[in-house]
């Protein structure tokens, strides 16, 4: 907390963040550890950080954000850890890069920690407010109001506002305004976007039923537990102990319990054929099919309706049972997405193998709303219209909780870059999975909710989850996000993996190139005992940097190659319109883009090598004449 | 687009001529020199060399002309090699290949101008030029893109596209969805489906020899007695009264050549003089150089007048001609006095014709083009033929594809056989223009029932 509760023009914060979701917390978090006076608003104090679907916090590309996050002092990593119910680890039998963390997560203990963490950080207020519209001067936000007529001024805005904007939610032909059932939607935020010319789009997701634990005959159901040895997704390596509390423990006392003890199972379940039967007959009332919905949903997550229509030779689809909590008897339905009505879910529910006395708690829905086109904001996530207003989360069109989290916190570190007149965090592709985020978003924009997947990063080798520390550091070390013992355990880190790569390369066994016969034998028993006794994230990193060499040298070879054109700066407010010869096609895209570098103008769907090349003659035609 | 490159291109237009111009730029230029000249030494800066150009098997392709000029001598500011070969399309080909073999890239439009321009060489006054002459190029290479990619050719590569992206698709689902309900991951599948997909690449990259047949043609001589109806032939083909045509025998004195198309293809059809033992000195010339002629032609033409008696000709002619390469067309049908056929060469396919009046030709065509597809195995009716810069691109493919059956062979993680299969996606790209990973995406939602 900060000293208390400004309002008004006379008293603006550094940072005002709308929304309390995944991105609104990083974002605050990120502000208020950079010192930024920052005030946070939230429509419902009881829901901050809430998952809004699945339970679930992780998994291919998402958990490897997740630990990017955790590397530039997020809270996503830490907050899952110390919630989390069940850790697995998926694709352990494939390579380092691609193995994921996931973690089922206890709903409520998730929020509830959410929030006590934002309570007691230094520098951030929260306030419970629905923010109903910005206030501008000029062509720069300077605050915002509220349904309470209460207005707070801001040197920079985050809005992190979800499905909140003009959410509607569909069960079969009903329909309720909202952003999430049981909650509100934000109406009059829309209308002031539109004036300031941000464009709005609709796009559409759904979340699937919950039901009651003690209704599921589990007898015949196949159990899925969790890994025995936990992969967490905090570096607990780097940080200090003293982290670890929990809302039991008031203000900074140790957690009590370890992470990743006494977890809990899932249970996998498959629809039948009576489903099918229920679902076919019943497809004309389904909310998708009968034309009520027009927003694009996802292709990766598509309603069960959508998977028998598309996949007609599957006559089974697999469905995951997952429990919300370890104080609740509400379970998740995994694979069960559906805009059907109420009756029909309900018998459709109960033709599944162990639900076929099932007691539904909350029906599936689909939801509908409002998202700001991506392509219409920088690379640091502010408004290319409004000055000093950023965006993140699923008001850019992406889909997820890691996703939001790491916009959040990109956004959170450039509203206070922006009025320090500090330079933009923005990561290149090949330094990321955050930065090919935000560079698909503002370059590609999205047609459907955006989701991260592993293949969308060129250099996804050098992305192993454990180097999240190691490639991130030089790029914030400077920004005052990470406590300086933090700081310091990381630099010693990346000294330790960079000497040790340095002295197997160089150091012979009878001849042999220790570095070679690891290469052969791939086993870290051939260690020098020294490194054998090192900890195990600096051994892990050393053995997949010397055994994967080839590999991880030909990625650094691509991006050289490509460098010299993303250093290529683009100046802001550069006439593409008036660069002879470039066709008018291009001209168009590359005018409503603006991208800052000629790599994210070569990225630019349509743009062609020719184009670069004009390009480039003109920018040096430029630089020439200064 | 990378500047460490070095590029090349033909400076001088396709097509026949004295001497023909390959300009290189770029830090590879003092060793190419050096290793196509078969040399220890580098070449001495801006002195002309002549030299044979070796390729990298050692075996000598022409004799040229070889310029280097150190980068700060050179048009582009970069270091440059000069190669002047004969304007043969042919060797020119030749030469660019093995150049992109040893590591080049064929250079983008208007690259070398830019370069220079980059580099200083241009003054700011020229910059508006030089985009100019990007643009211009540039459209101008697209729409001769755009022309080879329609039709088969582009066909033919968007399928290799489509199932390449297929497979790309079936390793990344099982990365990037684990916990999905897929079917049983399967080495074996994608490994035959990439075997058979290496297969059909090299058979496209080997097409490219045919581009240099595309080129110059292939070349069919007219070989018959006087007054067999020879020349009338050539002119029935190409629709000009091109030769001579009289009733006098031995009218065409040395040869006359023509370029006809004929199901796509480019035929050189060479009109010769006509065999006979005695005559001129004139024509006895135009006999020998017949004879001369019959050695690099690809196919014959035999024309014999059906109202004469069957002649005797040349042995050493005679032996040249195969069914494989051989049509007989036995003209003057229509004449009262002509017989039912000719005993020569009776395993070689015939037409009956009269030129005259145009009778028999379209079975003529078709004949011609039946030897074409099954006597010189030229490609199919498909007609589907690389260019060499196509052929880099595919040779590129193929090593990326050849790569990840190698590491699905030896048991490698998937991610690994991925990044080849990224490779081999993005080397196609460079035919077909940037495939974006949307594309693949696309495909495995289509493949795959993704929805946790």
């Amino acid at each position: 907390m900060s000293g208390g509760l400004r309002y008004g023009p006379n008293c603006p914060y550094d940072v005002i963040v709308c929304g309390a979701g995944h991105a609104g917390c990083e974002a605050a978090l990120a502000a208020a550890r950079m010192g930024a006076d920052t005030l946070m608003l939230t429509g419902n104090l009881d829901t901050i950080a809430q998952m809004s679907c699945n339970p679930a916090i992780g998994g291919q590309a998402k958990g490897h954000m997740v630990r990017e996050i955790d590397a530039m002092g997020g809270e996503m990593a830490m907050n899952t850890d110390t919630t989390a119910i069940q850790f697995r680890l998926l694709n352990a039998s494939k390579g380092p890069a691609v193995q994921a963390p996931r973690a089922q997560c206890d709903k409520k203990a998730y929020q509830f920690r959410m929030k006590h963490v934002v309570e007691l950080q230094r520098h951030l207020d929260l306030f419970q407010a629905m923010v109903t519209g910005l206030i501008f001067k000029g062509d720069r936000v300077v605050g915002v109001r509220t349904s309470l007529d209460v207005d707070f001024y801001a040197n920079s805005v985050v809005v992190t506002t979800g499905t909140f904007l003009r959410g509607l939610m569909h069960v079969g032909q009903n329909k309720n305004e909202g952003g999430r059932m049981g909650d509100f939607t934000a109406k009059g935020l829309s209308g002031s976007f539109l004036e300031a010319g941000i464009e709005l789009e609709r796009l559409k997701t759904g979340t699937p039923a919950r039901i009651l634990g003690s209704s599921i005959d589990f007898t015949h159901l196949e159990e899925q537990k969790g890994d025995e040895s936990p992969t967490l997704f905090a570096f607990h390596d780097t940080r200090d102990p003293e982290d670890l509390f929990h809302v039991e423990h008031p203000g900074q006392e140790k957690l009590g319990w370890a992470p990743g003890t006494e977890q809990v199972s899932c249970f996998l379940t498959y629809t039948g054929a009576a489903t099918e039967v229920v679902v076919r007959e019943n497809l004309h009332r389904s909310a998708m099919y009968s034309g009520e919905i027009e927003g694009t949903g996802p292709r990766y997550c598509p309603s069960i309706e959508d998977k028998y229509v598309r996949f007609k030779d599957k006559n089974r689809h697999m469905l995951f049972l997952e429990p919300e909590g370890r104080n609740t008897n509400e379970w998740y339905i995994n694979g069960l997405s559906t805009s059907l009505p109420f009756d029909v879910q309900l018998a459709m529910l109960q033709s599944v193998d162990g639900l076929e006395q099932v007691h539904m708690l909350r029906p599936a829905y689909a939801v509908e709303y409002d998202f700001a086109p991506p392509t219409q904001l920088q690379p640091s996530l502010e408004s290319k219209k409004v000055e000093n207003l950023f965006f993140a989360g699923q008001i850019n069109g992406t889909s997820g909780y890691e996703e939001a989290a790491g916009q959040g916190l990109v956004a959170g570190v450039n509203a206070v870059q922006k009025l320090r007149g500090g330079s933009p965090l923005v990561f290149e592709r090949h330094e990321s999975y955050i930065g090919v985020l935000i560079d698909d978003l503002v370059t590609k924009g999205t047609e459907e909710p955006y989701r991260m997947f592993s293949s969308r990063a060129e250099h996804r080798l050098l992305f192993n989850h454990a180097s999240a520390e190691l490639r991130i550091y030089d790029k914030i070390k400077d920004l005052g996000l990470l406590p300086e013992a933090r700081a310091l355990r990381i630099e010693g880190k990346i000294r330790e993996v960079h000497g040790w790569v340095e002295k197997l390369e160089n150091t012979r066994i009878g001849g042999r190139l220790l570095a070679d016969i690891l290469r052969h034998t791939r086993s870290q028993a051939d260690f020098p005992e020294a490194l054998q006794a090192m900890p195990s994230p600096v051994r892990e990193e050393v053995f997949y940097r010397v055994v994967y060499r080839g590999y991880l040298e030909r990625e650094a070879k691509q991006i050289e190659k490509l460098r010299h054109i993303d250093r290529i700066r683009i100046p802001e407010g550069f006439n593409f319109r008036g660069v002879a010869g470039l066709r008018n096609e291009s001209a168009e895209k590359l005018a409503t883009i603006a991208p800052t570098t000629l790599g994210q103008a070569s990225r630019i769907s349509g743009v062609n090598p020719a184009d670069i090349s004009i390009l480039m003659v003109y920018l040096e035609a430029l630089r020439r004449e200064k | 687009m990378s500047e460490p490159d070095t590029i090349v291109a033909l400076s001088t237009p396709v097509g026949e001529s004295a001497v023909a111009l390959i300009r290189l730029s770029g830090p590879g230029c003092v060793d190419l020199g050096r290793l196509t000249t078969g040399r220890t030494a580098a070449l001495r800066p801006r002195f002309a060399h002549y030299a044979s150009y070796l390729d990298t098997d050692g075996e000598a392709l022409d004799d040229c002309i070889f310029t280097y000029f150190p980068a700060e001598k050179s048009y582009t500011g970069d270091a440059m090699l000069e190669i002047a070969p004969h304007g043969n399309p042919l060797i020119v080909q030749k030469i660019l290949e093995d150049l992109l073999s040893r590591g080049c890239r064929t250079a983008e439009p208007g690259e070398f101008t830019r370069t220079a321009f980059l580099n200083g060489k241009l003054d700011l006054s020229q910059a508006e030029a030089v985009a100019d002459l990007i643009h211009a190029r540039s459209a101008r290479g697209l729409e001769v893109a755009r022309r080879q990619l329609h039709g088969s050719v582009g066909r033919k590569i968007s399928s290799l596209t489509e199932r390449l992206l297929s497979i790309q698709a079936r390793l990344e689902a099982y990365i990037d969805f684990p916990e999905e309900d897929l079917p049983a991951e399967d080495e074996e599948g994608p490994a035959a489906d990439l075997l058979a997909l290496s297969g059909e690449v090299r058979e496209l990259i080997e097409t490219r020899r045919y581009s240099a047949l595309l080129h110059e043609g292939v070349r069919a001589l007219i070989v018959g007695m006087p007054n067999a109806g020879k020349s009338s032939l050539i002119n029935a083909l190409t629709g000009m009264d091109r030769s001579i045509v009289s009733a006098q025998p031995g009218t065409t004195r040395d040869y006359v050549s023509d370029r006809v198309e004929i199901g796509g293809w480019c035929l050189e059809i060479l009109d010769t003089a006509g065999l006979r033992d005695r005559g001129d000195a004139i024509e006895q010339m135009g006999m020998a150089r017949t004879l001369e002629l019959a050695d690099s032609a690809d196919l014959f033409l035999l024309v014999l007048d059906l109202a004469v008696p069957s002649p005797t000709l040349p042995a050493d002619l005679l032996g040249q001609m195969r069914p494989n390469n051989t049509l007989v067309l036995e003209n003057k049908m229509d004449l009262p006095e002509a017989s039912s056929g000719s005993p020569i060469l009776p395993e070689c396919s015939r037409v009956q014709t009269c030129l005259l009046d145009g009778r028999g030709l379209a079975e003529v065509r078709a004949g011609i083009l039946s030897l074409m597809e099954s006597g010189l195995s030229l490609p199919g009716k498909d007609g589907i033929v690389v260019n060499a810069r196509h052929a880099d691109a595919l040779s590129q493919v193929l090593r990326a594809l050849e790569t990840a059956r190698g590491l699905l062979k030896e048991a490698e993680f998937a991610e690994l056989v991925a990044t080849e299969l990224r490779e081999a996606v993005h080397a196609l790209g460079a035919v077909v223009g940037k495939i974006d990973n949307e594309r693949m995406l696309d495909s495995l939602f289509q493949q795959f029932c993704i929805g946790k």
